[in-house]
C-alpha cells in the first residue's frame, strides 16, 4: 500500500439479515488513491450503489458490513467500519468524504433556500460566522461555475435545473475539501450535453483539490473517459478490477465482455445484438454467432407514408384573461413536419423539454392540437371527433418509458391483456385466453405469468408486458417514448432485440423516441432531430448521426462518452 | 401575491353568493308560518298579517330575494326614515330623496322570540366560540404533532404503537361521548380534586360583583373537543415524518454530517407539516362555525349553543344567520390557509 492511498477497503461484504440471508455485496477489495478515480461499474442490482452507501454509513437500516473500509485523511487513518451511530460518523460526513447522488432533483431539500443548504454544510463542520459561511457558501456556487451565485444564493431548488441542481450538489459534497469524493451515478438523469459539464466540473475540480473520486456508473463508456482504475461488479461481487485501458481493451470476465458488446454500437446496425446471457451461457459458440443474421429489412424510399404531419403545433396556455381565454402560450411542440414510411423505424432524439414526448401523446390524441395536420393512412387525426378515436387507438399504439409506472399493480398481466382485447373485440370470449397465451410467447414469457401482477417481474420482463399489452391490439403503427431508457444495457439490448423481430414479423413502422443517441442510431432507419419544439435534422441515421449538419446535432453527438 | 388575493376573494365572493343563494331558497320552502311564530299562538288575524306585510312575506319570492340581497350586502339601499334606521343601524353614506346608500353590518332579520337582531345575537356568542375553538386546536396541534412525531422516530417501539392506539381509540369516539364522559369525570366524580365544573361558560354571571371571565369554564369543553382532532393530526403528523425521512434529501442532509437533530429539525419537520396545516386548518373552521354537541352538554355559551336552541324553536332567522356565518368562517379560514401554505411551501406559488 502505497503512502498515496486515500481509502483501502478489503473483504467488504454486506447482507441483509432476516430470516433469508441476503448478501448484497461479497468480499470486495479495492483502493483509490490521491487525485485518481475509480469507476465502480454495474447493473442496477449489482450492489454499486451500497458499496458507496457503505462507505459514507448511509446503508438502509438491516443492512450489515463486514470487512474493513480505512480512510486516510490528512493527518490519520480512520477505520470506517468502527464507526457506528450518527454521531460517530457525522465527522467524517461531508468533512472527510463528500457524496453526490444520482437523483438531483429529489436530493435538495425542497422548502429551503440554496444558499442556506450550502451553508449549513459549512457550518457544520468550519468554525465560522454565518457571514464567513455566506461568503464560502457563494465562492464555492462560483466554483461550480453557475451563474449569478449571489442571485442562485436565495433560490428553491424547484427553480434550478437539473444541471444546476447536481452542481450545487457537488459544490455541497466540496465544500469542507474532502479526501474524497463518491458520485453515485451523478449523471444517469441528465441530458448528454449536460453530462459532459457535469463531468468535466468534477474532474477540474478533483485535480483542484487532489480529491480521489469514485464515481458510479452503469455507462462503461463514460466510465471508460474518466476513469483510472475501474471495478465492475455482476450480482455482487467484483468480477474485473484493473487499471480502465486493461479492462476495456481486453476484458477477461464474460460479463464484462457482454457490456462491451451489448451496448448498441453504429457498427451492429441491422444486425441482432448480443445479450449478457449468450455470453454466460455455457455454449460460448452462441456469442460468437450473436452478431449474425441481420433483422432488418431496408425500405424503399417509395414506400407507401402511413403516418404525415405537417405544421403540428401544441401549444399549452400560460396566462388566461379574466374569461379564461389564453394570452399567451408555452409552444411545446411548434410547426413539426415528417413523414413515416411502412415498415420504417423512425428516430426521434433530443434532451428533455424539447417536445418529443409531446409530439407522440399530440399522435394519439392524448393531447389537443393547436394547429396543423396529422394524417394516418390519409385521415386527419387532428380533426378526428372524439367517437371516432378508438379505432384509431387499435391502429397506434404506444409502449412507454416506465415499466414500473405504466403497469397497473392491481391487476394480473391476463388481465390487463385480455382488457383491451374484449374491449376492442380483436377476438370472441371464448378466445381470449388462448390469445393472451401467445401474445406473451410472442415477447418471450412464460405462459404462467398471465396469473401473476406486475411487481412479480423484473424491469425487462415488465417492458415485454408493455410489449404485449401494445401487441393485443394487432397495431399497425407502436410509439416507442424512451421505451428502453429505464433499462439495464443487458437487457436493453435484448429489448431492441424483441422490438426488430416483432418488426419483421408483423410488418410494423415504429416511431422510436429516445434521448440515447447511439440506441437511435442502431435501430432507426431515419432519424429526427427535435430542439425546443421544433425539428433542427432529418434524414437518413448514418447521414444525421455520422454527419451531422446541424450545430446542435453535432454538439449532442459529441457529447457521447466513447470507449476508446 | 396582490393579484393571487383579488384572485381568491373573488372566487370567495362567487362561493358566499352561492350559499346565501341555496340557504334563501332552501329556508323559504322550509314549512311554517314565520308571521305566526313571530307573534305567537294566540294572536289574532289581523296582527299576523300585519307581521306578515311587515316581514314582507306578501311579496312575490324573487322579491324578497332581491330585498334579502340588499339587507345582508355591507352596503345596501335603505329607507332614509329613523324606525328604518334604527332598524338596520346603518351610517347614512350618500342620501338621495327618501332612500339612502348606507353601510352597516350584514342585517340578517330578527329573532321571531327575542326580537333581537341576530347579527348582535351571534356577536355576542361568536367569541366563547373562537376561543374555545382555538384553545382546543392549540390543544391538538401542540400534542398532536408531538406525539406524531416522538411516534415516528421510534417507530416500531411500545411509544409508537401505544401513540398509534390512542389516535385511534380518539378517532373512533365522538365528541359527544368525549364530552359526557370529560363532563362526568372530571366536572363531577372528580369535583373536589380538579375543582371544575360540569357545565358554564367563558362569562359567569355574578349577582354581586356582574359580568367577569372564567377561564376554568374553558378547560373541560377545549379537551372534549380537542381529542378528535389531536388524534388524527397524530396519525398524520406521524405517516408525513415517515415518508419524509425515507426521501432522498434526508438521506442528502445526513450525508453532509449533519446531527440527527438538524437533520429531523431542519430538513424533516418544515417538510412534513405541510398536510398536517391543512389538517388542522379544516379542523379549525369546523370547530369556528360552533361545536353543537360540546357547548351544548357543557352548557358553554357559543354560536353552537345558541343554534341548537334556535332550531329547538324555530327560530329560522338565528338558524340561517349562523348558516351564513358558518359559511364565511369557512371561506376565510381556508382563504388563509391557502395563503399559509404558500408561505410553507415555495413550490406553491401564488396564481
Amino acid at each position: 500500500m502505497n503512502s498515496d492511498t486515500v481509502l483501502a477497503v478489503s473483504n467488504l461484504s454486506i447482507t441483509f439479515g432476516g430470516e433469508r440471508e441476503f448478501v448484497a455485496v461479497r468480499e470486495l477489495t479495492f483502493g483509490v488513491g490521491k487525485g485518481k478515480t475509480l469507476a465502480i461499474v454495474g447493473e442496477s442490482g449489482s450492489g454499486k450503489s451500497l458499496t458507496a452507501l457503505s462507505l459514507m454509513g448511509l446503508l438502509p437500516p438491516g443492512a450489515a458490513v463486514k470487512g474493513d473500509i480505512i480512510l486516510h485523511t490528512h493527518d490519520k487513518a480512520l477505520t470506517l467500519t468502527a464507526l457506528k451511530t450518527n454521531s460517530d460518523w457525522q465527522p467524517v460526513r461531508g468533512a472527510k468524504a463528500g457524496m453526490v447522488f444520482q437523483e438531483p432533483m429529489s436530493s435538495l431539500n425542497p422548502v429551503m433556500r440554496i444558499g442556506k443548504q450550502l451553508a449549513e454544510c459549512i457550518r457544520a463542520h468550519q468554525q465560522v460566522s454565518g457571514d464567513e459561511a455566506k461568503k464560502l457558501a457563494l465562492h464555492w456556487l462560483q466554483q461550480v461555475q453557475l451563474p449569478q451565485p449571489e442571485k442562485l444564493y436565495e433560490r428553491y431548488p424547484h427553480e434550478l435545473s437539473g444541471g444546476q441542481k447536481q452542481r450545487v450538489m457537488i459544490a455541497m459534497a466540496m465544500c469542507n475539501h474532502p479526501v474524497l469524493l463518491i458520485a453515485d451515478e451523478p449523471t444517469t438523469a441528465l441530458d448528454v450535453t449536460v453530462q459532459q459539464e457535469v463531468v468535466r466540473l468534477m474532474q477540474y475540480l478533483q485535480q483542484q483539490h487532489n480529491t480521489a473520486l469514485i464515481f458510479i456508473t452503469h455507462d462503461l463508456a463514460l466510465a471508460a473517459t474518466i476513469a483510472d482504475d475501474v471495478l465492475v461488479m455482476y450480482k455482487g461481487e467484483a468480477v474485473e478490477y484493473g487499471t480502465a485501458a486493461e479492462v476495456l481493451r481486453s476484458p477477461k470476465h464474460p460479463y464484462t465482455q457482454a457490456l462491451v458488446a451489448c451496448k448498441p454500437s453504429p457498427e451492429q446496425k441491422g444486425l441482432k445484438l448480443p445479450t449478457v446471457s449468450d455470453f454466460l451461457d455455457a455454449d460460448r459458440s452462441k456469442a460468437a454467432a450473436g452478431v449474425s443474421a441481420p433483422v432488418t429489412t431496408t425500405v424503399g424510399v417509395d414506400a407507401e407514408h402511413i403516418l404525415e404531419v405537417s405544421n403540428l403545433k401544441v401549444w399549452f396556455a400560460e396566462e388566461k384573461n379574466w374569461l379564461g381565454k389564453p394570452t399567451s402560450y408555452f409552444k411545446a411542440v411548434d410547426g413539426v413536419s415528417f413523414h413515416l414510411r411502412k415498415g420504417e423505424v423512425l428516430g426521434l432524439v433530443g434532451e428533455s423539454g424539447c417536445g418529443k414526448s409531446t409530439v407522440s401523446r399530440a399522435l394519439i390524441g392524448l393531447l389537443p392540437v393547436h394547429e396543423g395536420e396529422i394524417r394516418y393512412n390519409g385521415e386527419n387525426l387532428a380533426a378526428l371527433p372524439h367517437k371516432e378515436w378508438p379505432r384509431i387507438r387499435r391502429d397506434i399504439q404506444m409502449i412507454f418509458q416506465d415499466p414500473f409506472a405504466s403497469l397497473n399493480p392491481r391487476m394480473t398481466v391476463g388481465d390487463m391483456l385480455m382488457e383491451s382485447m374484449r374491449v376492442h373485440r380483436i377476438v370472441a370470449d371464448s378466445g381470449l385466453k388462448t390469445e393472451a397465451c401467445r401474445l406473451l410467447d410472442i415477447v418471450h414469457l412464460p405462459a404462467d405469468a398471465l396469473k401473476r401482477y406486475p411487481h412479480q417481474f423484473s424491469g425487462g420482463q415488465r417492458q415485454r408486458i408493455g410489449i404485449a399489452r401494445a401487441l393485443a391490439l394487432k397495431p399497425k403503427l407502436i410509439i416507442c417514448d424512451e421505451s428502453v431508457s429505464a433499462l439495464d444495457v443487458s437487457v436493453q439490448a435484448q429489448i431492441l432485440n424483441l422490438l426488430k423481430e416483432l418488426q419483421h414479423e408483423f410488418q410494423l413502422s415504429y416511431l422510436f423516441i429516445s434521448h440515447d443517441l447511439s440506441v437511435v442510431h442502431y435501430i432507426s432507419d431515419r432519424v429526427m432531430v427535435m430542439q425546443s419544439g421544433k425539428i433542427v435534422e432529418c434524414g437518413e441515421a448514418e447521414q444525421v448521426l455520422k454527419r451531422p449538419e446541424n450545430a446542435y446535432t453535432r454538439r449532442l453527438v459529441a457529447a457521447i462518452p466513447e470507449m476508446k | 401575491m396582490f393579484g393571487f388575493l383579488v384572485k381568491r376573494l373573488r372566487y370567495s365572493l362567487l362561493v358566499l353568493a352561492g350559499v346565501v343563494t341555496v340557504v334563501f331558497f332552501l329556508f323559504n320552502v322550509l314549512p311554517g308560518d314565520p308571521a305566526r311564530l313571530t307573534m305567537g299562538q294566540r294572536s289574532d288575524k289581523a296582527t299576523v298579517e300585519n307581521a306578515r306585510r311587515e316581514m314582507n312575506l306578501d311579496k312575490p319570492l324573487l322579491t324578497r330575494y332581491v330585498l334579502f340581497l340588499n339587507d345582508l350586502s355591507p352596503i345596501g339601499w335603505h329607507g332614509g326614515d329613523s324606525a328604518t334606521r334604527q332598524k338596520y343601524g346603518y351610517i347614512a353614506l350618500l342620501p338621495a330623496g327618501e332612500q339612502c346608500l348606507a353601510l352597516k353590518w350584514p342585517y340578517m332579520g330578527r329573532s321571531y322570540y327575542t326580537k333581537r337582531n341576530v347579527a348582535d345575537v351571534l356577536g355576542e356568542a361568536l367569541p366563547g366560540t373562537i376561543i374555545l375553538a382555538l384553545s382546543a386546536m392549540l390543544i391538538a396541534t401542540f400534542f398532536g404533532i408531538l406525539l406524531g412525531i416522538v411516534a415516528a422516530l421510534k417507530k416500531g417501539t411500545w411509544m409508537d404503537t401505544s401513540a398509534i392506539a390512542a389516535s385511534v381509540a380518539g378517532i373512533s369516539m365522538p365528541s359527544f361521548f368525549a364530552g359526557l364522559v370529560i363532563a362526568y369525570v372530571f366536572g363531577y366524580l372528580l369535583h373536589s380534586v380538579t375543582g371544575l365544573n360540569m357545565t358554564g361558560s367563558l362569562w359567569d354571571y355574578d349577582p354581586f360583583t356582574g359580568r367577569h371571565l372564567a377561564i376554568r369554564n374553558l378547560i373541560l369543553p377545549a379537551v372534549a373537543l380537542g381529542i378528535r382532532p389531536l388524534a388524527i393530526i397524530t396519525q398524520l403528523t406521524r405517516s408525513s415524518v415517515l415518508d419524509v425521512l425515507s426521501q432522498d434529501y434526508i438521506r442528502t442532509a445526513y450525508a453532509k454530517g449533519l446531527t440527527t437533530g438538524q437533520v429531523i429539525f431542519r430538513h424533516a419537520l418544515p417538510n412534513a407539516l405541510n398536510p398536517v396545516v391543512t389538517a388542522i386548518s379544516g379542523w379549525l373552521a369546523e370547530l369556528l362555525a360552533g361545536s353543537f354537541f360540546v357547548e351544548y352538554i357543557f352548557g358553554y355559551k357559543g354560536v353552537g349553543k345558541i343554534t341548537v336552541d334556535a332550531l329547538d324553536k324555530f327560530d329560522f332567522p338565528l338558524v340561517m344567520g349562523s348558516v351564513l356565518l358558518t359559511a364565511f368562517i369557512f371561506i376565510i379560514v381556508n382563504l388563509l390557509t391557502d395563503m399559509l401554505y404558500s408561505f410553507l411551501d415555495p413550490r406553491v406559488k401564488f396564481r
